[in-house]
């Protein structure tokens, strides 16, 4: 636990967005890991990092280089989860205190609570546009095509990730669990509380912009 | 509020124990998958590091 002279202790660091860097990129590793483990838990297996890399480097070039489509997709996907957590930290957290009431106080339950419900945003973008809208295109005629060119899979990736290969609506499910896990961890380590005594607000003082 | 609020994370942690084992029931041996089967065990797992992550908040001992 460390004190800052703006009248915040944070968890981790002594400022809103060194605290919301570091707690996002663990929040991004434990889920980004956990992903990769579903597989052993009879669910569909959620490489973000290949996903990334086939995106930005193309399906050809990321099937032939597998390993240098996970490294370069994993540096998209690394980024991408910790911009994510600093606009949770930075942007949402202040403001939904101030339109909810009843997560204005700043305890760790609230600061939780509001980790929860950013992971729910996550996964409604991630589901309604990020994988039927970008995922879809590039990889849903792979999947759909008869072998040997493709998976032949029944589907490729449906609206609001309602299918994916051939998996159905658990795919949807499945990211849900994902983001729920990055929204505990960034929830649980971005942590902002008063220091006893102090009169700061967390609007006036700590809302939006890095110090 | 204060109070509830553990009972009710109990609660969702006991139904994500509930909706895990039933999905671990009905899923059938690999290579098979059901839809159904896959779902729960995705909806349990959800609901338990809910959950457990409620429990995690609330002992906090900066609160």
């Amino acid at each position: 636990m460390e004190e800052s002279d703006s009248g915040f202790k944070y968890l981790i660091g002594r400022n809103a967005g060194k605290s919301a860097v570091i707690s996002a990129f663990i929040a991004t590793h434990v889920a980004t890991m956990a992903g990769l483990w579903f597989d052993g838990a009879r669910l569909p297996k959620f490489d973000f990092n290949n996903l990334n890399g086939y995106l930005v480097l193309g399906l050809g070039y990321g099937f032939a280089n597998p390993a240098i489509n996970f490294a370069i997709g994993g540096i998209i996907h690394y980024t991408s989860g910790i911009i994510w957590g600093v606009i949770f930290a930075l942007i949402f957290h202040p403001a939904i205190g101030r339109f909810v009431k009843p997560l204005r106080a700043l305890t760790p339950i609230n600061n939780y609570v509001k980790g929860v419900i950013w992971g729910v945003v996550l996964w409604i973008i991630s589901s309604a546009f990020w994988m039927p809208l970008l995922i879809g295109p590039l990889l849903g005629p792979f999947l759909t095509a008869p072998p040997p060119s493709g998976l032949g899979a029944p589907c490729g990736v449906g609206p609001f990730l309602s299918c994916f290969a051939f998996y159905g609506i658990q795919a949807n499910l499945t990211n849900l669990l994902w983001h729920t896990i990055y929204g505990v961890n960034l929830g649980l380590l971005f942590s902002p509380t008063l220091v006893s005594g102090s009169r700061s607000t967390w609007r006036s003082s700590a809302g939006v912009g890095v110090r | 509020m204060e109070t509830k609020a553990p009972l009710v994370a109990a609660g969702v942690l006991l139904v994500g124990l509930v909706l895990l084992a039933l999905g671990a029931v009905i899923e059938p041996p690999r290579p098979q998958i059901s839809q159904n089967g896959e779902s729960l065990i995705a909806l349990g797992l959800t609901f338990i590091i809910f959950g457990v992550g409620f429990f995690l908040a609330w002992a906090n001992p900066t609160q």
